[in-house]
């Protein structure tokens, strides 16, 4: 850093204040916090850019949007809806669209930046799954972002109902069916929720309180939290020389992270900006006011949303039924409810649940590669595998009109595959982990194949195998064990306590079935295999080509 | 099209200049946006009504080209439908649309360039209205096909036809009432043709068409004949004046421009914006997490 000294009015201000806070050491401190060097750490930060970009955008849209229900004649500058009856939200919306100097513009980059916000959500959510990074000690960190990646989800949707356009109408629609859905409190839930019949006056002031302040209030607070667990924790990292349980390698903070992120953020915002530029996102003045009695195809919620759209279009209606005169809904309540309660509450378990099958209580700071941790690896394919299909689901209309297939077929189509889908991508990538696992072992056994093919005296041919750089030897033996040692019984030949009773061997099961494939490395001397012992030496390599 | 350019606006001319210095500063990555402006064909045409029918022209292309589906007598074969009573807007729109003659009639016929002129297509009209027993007639005050050229000897009468047909549809369009018209669409049409007009999947590997190449009066008669599997909409149901009310929001809805940018996704939504947001916006934004983070690791 710089030698020279701050002019003297900047040295007494920082003296002052540091004589008061002590912010030299901790911010020492904290700027020369290592962050590691691996593209899949920066996925986080685009949620964080994106989100902050979403707070700045939507407070200029707060400037001039009217939350109310009133009913006005639109008299504004778009000429097509003069003299057509609507809301004042969406008249405003209008208003900031088409009157506004910059208001499409912004109002793009506000929908452009939700849709990137929650997709980034998604991927630092897989890489953090994949590797195991959720594990001791950072199960709370886990848990804080499967809250945020809830309350995005919500905090879009309310947003997307905000215009009081078509889509936000039947969208809201929708809110309200699953609402109703409810058994017994639904529609005193739905009653207190709309301040009456759908769609009344109450709906969108209340949902613009929840969407400018309570959901973003609550979103900051986790994020800051989040954030705070994060530093005190540090980054996990990927496995190699020097990067230990203890110790972690990577770019201090200030300068150079910190000019990286920066960066970085402009990036991301160039090309959100750029999407909300060129391409058209929700033209709510093309898609009009929406009136009650509207019902249109070709319409869908945005992406996130999604997977509850195609729930509720492919699940069958076969388990309704009526109790007691009133009508429980399955087909709504499942899908509806279920979906999310699947989605949000798995992820929420997950931590817990693997701990508990593989009884793993140590602290993790050096992230799993997911080949070695098979099974899991299979268990998040699948879970994305069946995410992707529903969300293919809900737009089965498009997908039929599209490729000209029959919209029954459509349905039956992803019926059956959410059942097969899943159990497939399960299958073939825990059979891709273990044959890399295999491959791996070999490395480490034989060194990697040279490319050179050599005669040996008694004619047979071999690959030259030449030995790993030790980076690659240390990434491949951190492998840990292949199995868990959970029923394995005491000196005395006594089975521990954990493993009796039926919840023991349900567990005991599950640890077996959890890695009972796994490659075991033990015993493997890095480069001990007969290739390299057969072996060429460089000299005698020399001279095999010289032939 | 006077009444587009006028409305036309480019709220965000502007910001694209911004945006190009923006992602330079991030990259200095060069942006360039390949022209997709579609030609979204405007098919508004004209009639030339005055013409006196010519019946026996009618029959001699029934007999040559409808019977063998539907009959000598129009009683219908198992090939085609009974035309009793189906009227001359029916064979109005069935051909003018292209739908007939039929190529094959186990399927839902497509859109397609109209087989017979305009002159032709009334005489056919009027030969089926005659013989087969009255039903709805063409409705003569909403516009049709546009002149064409190949129908005129010389340039000036053809400019002339163009010029009134030009002005007669304007007329027409400039009459309905948008928001009569938007919640008459949005209750009885959009369910099948979505909310834009782009059509939509249907069960039993049918669909409901786009309705952007459709003139005013196919889209009536449509609405007064229920072709296949659209139900009919008398003048009743829907009235005449609320029929031209629809008939504008409709045409005028595809008229309008996308403001939100120069593509538009063909006006799909949510789906391909999505699909947009992951496979643009992702990818772009972790490939450059990637160059950042490579760039750093040549450092240390
Ligand atoms: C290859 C057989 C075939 C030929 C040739 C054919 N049609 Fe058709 N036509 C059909 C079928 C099948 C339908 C029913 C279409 C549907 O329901 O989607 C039909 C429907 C119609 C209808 C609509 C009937 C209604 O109830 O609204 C009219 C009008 C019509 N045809 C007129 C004609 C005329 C005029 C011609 C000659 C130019 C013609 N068709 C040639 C098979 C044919
Ligand atoms: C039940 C679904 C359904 C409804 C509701 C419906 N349509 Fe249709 N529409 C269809 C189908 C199916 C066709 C194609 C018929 C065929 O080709 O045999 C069609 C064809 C059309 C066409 C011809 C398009 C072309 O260019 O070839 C127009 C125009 C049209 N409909 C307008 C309307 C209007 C206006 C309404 C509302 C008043 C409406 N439709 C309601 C299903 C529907
Ligand atoms: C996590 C963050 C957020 C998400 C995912 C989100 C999402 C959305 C979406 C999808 C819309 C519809 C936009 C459209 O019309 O195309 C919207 C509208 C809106 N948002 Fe947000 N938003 C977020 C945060 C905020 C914040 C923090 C504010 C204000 C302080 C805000 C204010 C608004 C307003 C006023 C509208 C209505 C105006 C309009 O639709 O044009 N949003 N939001």
């Amino acid at each position: 850093m710089s030698t020279t000294p701050a002019p003297k009015a900047l040295r007494g201000l920082g003296n002052y204040i540091d004589d008061r806070f002590h912010l030299a050491k901790t911010g020492e401190k904290n700027l020369r916090k290592v962050f590691p060097n691996h593209w899949s750490f920066m996925l986080g930060e685009i949620a964080l850019y994106s989100f902050i970009i979403l707070l700045v955008t939507g407070v200029f849209l707060t400037l001039w949007f009217n939350p109310s229900m009133g009913h006005v004649v639109y008299d504004g500058s778009y000429e097509r809806l003069r003299g057509v009856g609507m809301s004042e939200a969406y008249a405003s919306t209008l208003h900031i669209t088409f009157d506004v100097r910059g208001g499409l513009f912004i109002r793009q980059v506000h929908h452009w930046a939700a849709l990137i916000f929650v997709a980034s959500l998604v991927i630092h959510m897989l890489r953090v799954f994949f590797t195991g990074a959720f594990r001791k000690p950072r199960e709370i960190n886990w848990l804080i972002g499967v809250a945020i990646f809830t309350l995005a989800i919500v905090e879009g949707l309310f947003g997307y109902s905000l215009p009081d356009d078509l889509p936000s109408g039947m969208g809201v629609r929708i809110f309200q069916g699953v609402l109703l859905a409810i058994p017994v409190i639904g529609t005193y839930l739905m009653m207190f929720m709309f301040g009456g019949e759908f769609p009344g006056e109450a709906i969108i002031p209340r949902l613009y309180t929840l969407h400018i302040l309570v959901i973003p209030g609550i979103l900051l607070a986790l994020i800051v939290a989040h954030f705070m667990i994060l530093w005190h924790q540090k980054h996990t990292q990927y496995p190699g020389t020097g990067r230990t349980e203890k110790k972690v390698v990577g770019t201090p903070m200030y300068p150079a992270f910190a000019v990286k992120a920066g960066g970085f953020f402009f990036f991301t915002f160039a090309v959100i900006a750029g999407l909300a530029a060129f391409v058209q996102i929700n033209p709510i003045h093309l898609f009009g006011p929406f009136t009650p009695t509207s019902i249109t195809s070709g319409l869908q919620p945005d992406w996130y949303m999604g997977f509850l759209e195609g729930a509720l279009r492919i699940f069958p209606n076969w388990f309704d039924f009526t109790i007691a005169g009133y009508a429980v809904p399955m087909g709504v309540l499942l899908p509806g409810l279920g979906g999310m309660g699947l989605l949000f509450g798995g992820l929420a378990a997950w931590p817990f649940i693997e701990a508990w099958i593989t009884g793993d209580k140590r602290h993790h700071n050096v992230a799993d590669r997911p080949r070695n941790a098979p099974t899991r690896t299979g268990i998040g394919a699948a879970g994305v595998t069946a995410y992707g299909l529903i969300w293919l689901a809900g737009s089965n209309d498009i997908l039929s009109e599209t490729f000209s297939i029959s919209l029954y077929a459509t349905t039956w189509f992803f019926r059956i595959a959410i059942i097969l889908g899943p159990i497939i991508a399960f299958i073939v990538t825990k059979r891709i982990c273990l044959g890399l696992q295999r491959r791996d072992r070999e490395i480490l056994e034989h060194g990697y194949e040279s490319g050179t093919i050599q005669q040996l005296p008694s004619g047979e041919f071999i690959e030259v195998h030449k030995e790993s750089s030790p980076d690659t030897v240390h990434v491949l033996q951190s492998k840990p064990p292949a199995r868990i040692d959970i029923d394995s019984t005491d000196e005395n030949g006594v089975e521990p306590p954990s493993g009796r009773g039926a919840k023991g061997r349900l567990r005991a099961r599950l640890a077996h079935w959890y890695t009972k494939d796994n490659v075991s490395f033990e015993g493997v001397r890095p480069h001990s295999g007969h290739h390299l012992h057969h072996g060429a030496t460089a000299s005698e390599e020399e001279s095999v080509k010289a032939h | 099209m006077k009444w587009i350019t006028a409305r036309r606006r480019h709220p965000l001319a502007g910001y694209v200049v911004v945006i190009i210095a923006l992602a330079f500063f991030g990259v200095g990555y060069a942006f360039v946006a390949p022209n997709a402006d579609r030609a979204q064909a405007q098919t508004v045409a004209a009639g030339s009504e005055e013409a006196p029918v010519d019946i026996s022209n009618g029959k001699q292309i029934f007999v040559q080209s409808c019977a063998s589906c539907h009959g000598l007598d129009g009683k219908g074969t198992e090939n085609g439908p009974d035309l009793t009573g189906v009227g001359a807007a029916a064979v109005d729109f069935q051909v003018s649309t292209g739908r007939m003659p039929s190529m094959n009639p186990d399927v839902q016929m497509p859109r397609r360039d109209p087989v017979y002129t305009e002159q032709e297509i009334l005489d056919l009209a009027a030969y089926v209205d005659q013989e087969f027993g009255g039903g709805p007639a063409i409705p003569e005050q909403a516009p049709g096909l546009a002149p064409q050229r190949s129908d005129f000897e010389d340039e000036s009468e053809y400019k002339a036809a163009k010029e009134q047909y030009e002005a007669a549809y304007e007329q027409y369009i400039a009459g309905g009432d948008t928001e009569a018209g938007m919640k008459l669409y949005m209750t009885n049409c959009a369910h099948c043709h979505s909310w834009s007009g782009a059509g939509g999947a249907l069960t039993d590997g049918r669909w409901a068409p786009e309705i952007h190449e459709a003139t005013p009066r196919e889209i009536y008669e449509a609405m007064i004949t229920g072709p296949g599997a659209m139900p009919v909409f008398n003048d009743t149901t829907i009235t005449e004046e609320e029929k031209q009310s629809l008939i504008k929001f409709v045409k005028d809805l595809q008229a309008e421009p996308d403001a939100g940018g120069v593509f538009s996704l063909d006006r799909i939504g949510q789906v391909a914006e999505g699909f947009i947001g992951w496979t643009v916006g992702m990818s772009l934004i972790v490939a450059c997490a990637i160059w950042i983070t490579a760039k750093q690791r040549a450092h240390d």
